[in-house]
């Protein structure tokens, strides 16, 4: 993409005022989106980003300035950017780059790029059309099949140069159901760090039957009633739950900053001895999955939480000065114009020894939150709220009728000293998480899990 | 390689390619920040981003590409990939380009240079000597200063030719309080507020942000039951901002909104009337065209209850046998045309919010919002939110309560709305193309979720 010489020269620009840090991140990325609509071909579209940016750090200071005009000259005019608003003196810095080759964990066998554009419609048909095709009730379907290929470069004044490409493909199916009047919506949506092999190991029809199951059951349900309660929530994207109330308050970007209702808590109880909980980015080809982070560290395994006890942070190279702390290989940004930060990967609660159906059979009244939706926190408070798309009404210890419109709410560090129950099957689920460095993929997971009391939201 | 070189180069792939009808979009934002962290400046920065999307038509079909890179190739790769994109589309409802000829009423906008950074520092350590002037405030948390310098340009083969530049400045400031004791309760609080840095009063927003903290302070729980609610103009315009595409016509058309044929029916209560203003007075981005390049217009979404009309694009407008309201957007460059209003304000009513209150009698009063993309859904009108704020007890605005949830539905509500009152406040996200504005209002009918 960029030669290392080029490289070495906007590095020794950047770092040309005193800094004692300089970081060249460059990408060239395609997003290419095929919409569907009332089985139809909606939209088409495919965009192309490309740019560079050039970061220069002096002790707890950070400077990034970004630039589209990849050319030596334009990098250049960026590295005096930033060394510009640094400003700390002058300095000569010699910079030798050496490749660092990490190898590629997540193999890509069918790269989309190289699909036509009908072969991928055929396949968003296939799954559209057994949506609409689920019932009666069903009326309306969208569907998106997208795929990405993020072809990044980093180099470090410590001499780091290498390069990943990440391809990621995900189908999304949306549909809408009415019955009597109601209507609801039910969402399925696969993604891996693969190609359109993808989809030889997940059948589009049965993506789009479940979006269309989820959205029949919920427009025939009656409202979720409001209350305290014990919850069971569901494997897969069950795991949002572990990602609002907990996730984002172990990232470097808001520990650093005393901004968590976990700092100065690592070797410290601060769960159920159930709770053991993972953020690993090497897992092969998962959708949060990475070779190298945003700052070129390779992706690490990381246990958050072991039997209740914090053994670590989830840490950047900018935010782990402030901590004293070396990166965890966390360092994520959407693209080369937001500031990277300490982000999750694929973040889960491991497996546990309680049979799902004893976690069931526990509960005399409660609900079972089978499908989640998407949630958000507040880390300092530690408040959180998470959406139930598919939820049932435990009672009796028995799975019974389905209701719609809950949330759950409640504070980060009470829920996960609540989650007294924790089943064998874990799954994990795809999103998109939102933060100050934009929208990145990341997973979700657990097994089915008993939180002993947690507010619901409904009426 | 210019915009204007690149445009040309353009021009020559698309008639060797015989595409007569095709729209460039422009868009570059040059931007600068700084971000203070307990007196100290933690973060500074100097973007520059932009980027072409062109749209074609082909067979009456619109295809999409874009790219940031303004360069001969990739002008060419643009109309092909455009082009192809655009033969396997399977809509029904014909597109178009903006014809030329119109007239487009003038707006004030703000072409100020980006301040240096110095302007930016001072701002942002400013912004933190008045949080932590404030009683309480443990930690000022992230002062963050922002200024952007948006350039949009459509050029269509009809002959269009607009451009728009506008400079927008905004400083977000959040506070952390707590009630003294070691490891004690904290509340947060946080407001953006735009416009030219040397004009804004930082120490009267800390005062404001410091003192909601305080109020927050101690909070118990709510009751669960169904009981009269109170939005305050913040909690109102989140979820103004949350449900805003139920009145798209695309929505509708397509199924997604339960508005779809109900132009001209009672939508609302009587004394609701909803407006879209792309000239709103103190909009930090007032836009004389759309994202189309029509000339935008002020309207009434609803009128005294009425759903008076639903907002349109050329396309949906075409489909409808209606004129386009002027309300195509783009998140980005590169996004596909949407439609959005722009300023979106809930006309006041005669009331103040003591009197709303006295009304109200026993209830809660809900002051934020939160988890507004997970637990509102648009297409049902059902909502389930994370809410904070106070109990009102005879009348009175009392105790402070938080982690309890809201739910109802939408549509609901717009009926259930008994009275509005006459505070409207700023919008949450002022330095945004999409604003919404809000007076505090009184809904019967909302369940909570609390004890």
């Amino acid at each position: 993409m960029i030669s290392k010489e080029i490289c070495e020269r906007v590095l020794q620009k950047a770092a040309s005022t005193g800094a004692d840090y300089a970081e060249l991140f460059a990408e060239d990325t395609l997003h290419h989106y095929i919409d569907l609509m009332g089985g139809k071909v909606d939209s088409v579209h495919d965009a192309q980003i490309a740019g560079a940016a050039v970061r220069v750090f002096l002790g707890l200071r950070s400077v990034m300035a970004t630039t589209v005009d990849t050319s030596e000259a334009g990098l250049l005019r960026c590295a005096q950017r930033a060394a510009e608003a640094l400003a700390e003196g002058r300095a000569e810095v010699s910079i030798t780059l050496r490749e660092r080759l990490s190898g590629d964990i997540h193999p890509i066998r069918i790269v989309p790029a190289s699909v036509p554009n009908a072969d991928k419609i055929t396949i968003l048909k296939d799954a559209c059309s057994a949506a609409s095709g689920y019932d009666a009730a069903v009326k309306q379907v969208t569907g998106t099949l997208l795929d990405v290929d993020h072809r990044i470069l980093v180099a470090t004044s410590e001499g780091l140069w290498t390069q990943d490409r990440q391809i990621r493909t995900r189908m999304m199916i949306q549909a809408v159901a009415e019955i009597n009047g109601e209507t609801q919506t039910g969402m399925c949506g696969p993604g891996a760090r693969r190609g359109m092999e993808l989809f030889e190991t997940v059948d589009p029809a049965s993506v789009g039957r479940e979006a269309a199951r989820q959205a029949v059951t919920m427009a025939g349900a009656g409202y979720c009633p409001a209350g305290v309660m014990p919850v069971a929530i569901g494997n897969g994207f069950g795991g949002v739950i572990f990602h609002e109330a907990c996730g984002h308050s172990l990232e470097a970007a808001s520990v650093a900053y005393g901004n968590s209702q976990f700092c100065g808590k690592l070797g410290q109880k601060i769960a159920h001895e159930k709770v053991t909980a993972i953020d690993d980015g090497t897992l092969p080809n998962e959708w949060g999955s990475i070779n190298i982070d945003d700052e070129g560290a390779p992706a690490q395994r990381n246990v958050l939480i072991e039997n209740g006890v914090l053994k670590s942070y989830m840490i950047d190279k900018f935010n782990g000065r402030r901590m004293g702390m070396p990166s965890t290989g966390s360092s994520r940004r959407q693209s080369f114009s937001y500031v990277p930060t300490s982000r999750m990967t694929n973040t889960f609660i491991a497996p546990g020894s309680d049979r799902d159906e004893d976690i069931i059979a526990s509960i005399e009244y409660g609900l079972y939150a089978k499908q989640m939706g998407g949630g958000s926190v507040n880390p300092i408070t530690g408040e959180f709220n998470f959406a139930v798309n598919e939820g049932y009404i435990i009672r009796n210890g028995k799975v019974c009728e389905p209701v719609r419109g809950a949330s759950l709410v409640g504070k980060g560090s009470d829920v996960i000293q609540k989650i007294d129950m924790v089943g064998g099957g874990l799954k994990l689920g795809q999103g998109m998480c939102g933060a100050s460095s934009g929208s990145i993929p990341a997973n979700v997971g657990q097994p089915l899990i008993r939180v002993s009391s947690i507010t619901v939201g409904g009426r | 390689m210019d915009f204007q070189t690149f445009r040309q180069v353009a021009a020559e792939e698309a008639a060797a390619l015989q595409i007569e009808e095709y729209e460039l979009y422009y868009q570059l934002e040059e931007s600068a920040s700084a971000d203070a962290f307990r007196h100290e400046i933690k973060e500074v920065s100097a973007a520059s981003e932009g980027g072409v999307c062109l749209r074609c038509l082909v067979n009456g079909r619109m295809g999409y590409a874009s790219t940031q890179r303004l360069s001969e190739e990739s002008a060419r790769s643009l109309v092909r990939r455009a082009a192809g994109n655009a033969a396997v589309l399977e809509t029904s409802d014909p597109e178009f380009l903006v014809k030329t000829g119109q007239s487009y009423q003038p707006v004030s906008t703000n072409n100020a240079a980006l301040p240096d950074a110095a302007a930016l520092r001072r701002t942002a350590l400013s912004g933190q000597d008045a949080l932590y002037a404030q009683p309480g405030v443990v930690d000022g948390s992230t002062t963050s200063v922002f200024a952007e310098r948006v350039c949009i340009a459509i050029h269509n083969s009809h002959g269009l030719d607009l451009q728009y530049e506008n400079t927008i400045t905004s400083v977000s400031m959040e506070a952390v309080v707590s009630d003294g004791a070691e490891d004690g309760e904290k509340a947060t609080e946080f407001r953006i507020c735009a416009g030219a840095l040397d004009q804004l009063d930082l120490p009267a927003t800390a005062r404001e942000i410091a003192s909601d903290a305080r109020d927050a302070l101690g909070a118990g729980v709510a009751p669960t039951g169904n009981m009269p609610v109170i939005f305050s103009p913040k909690a109102m315009s989140l979820l103004l901002n949350g449900f805003a595409e139920v009145f798209s016509a695309e929505n509708a058309q397509k199924g997604l909104s339960l508005l779809k044929g109900k132009e001209g029916t009672v939508i609302a209560a009587p004394s609701v009337t909803l407006v879209d203003d792309p000239f709103y007075e103190t909009s930090a981005m007032p836009m004389p065209f759309d994202a189309e390049g029509t000339p935008t217009r002020r309207k009434n979404v609803i009128e005294n209850g009425v759903l008076n009309t639903l907002l349109y694009n050329l396309s949906t407008a075409a489909a409808a046998g209606k004129a386009t309201t002027g309300n195509a957007s783009k998140s980005r460059y590169d996004s596909k045309i949407n439609i959005q209003p722009f300023t979106m304000y809930l006309a006041s009513g005669g009331l103040t919010q003591e009197q709303l209150l006295q009304k109200a009698q026993n209830g809660v009063l809900i002051t934020s919002l939160g988890g507004l993309h997970a637990g509102a859904n648009a297409i049902s009108g059902d909502f389930s939110l994370q809410s904070a704020g106070f109990l009102i007890e005879n009348g009175q605005k009392t105790s402070p309560v938080r982690s309890f949830t809201v739910a109802g539905n939408f549509f609901d509500l717009l009926k259930g709305i008994t009275a509005i009152a006459n505070d409207p406040q700023p919008p949450v996200f002022p330095a945004s193309s999409t604003a919404f504005i809000s007076p505090s209002v009184l809904v019967e009918g909302l369940s909570i979720a609390g004890k």
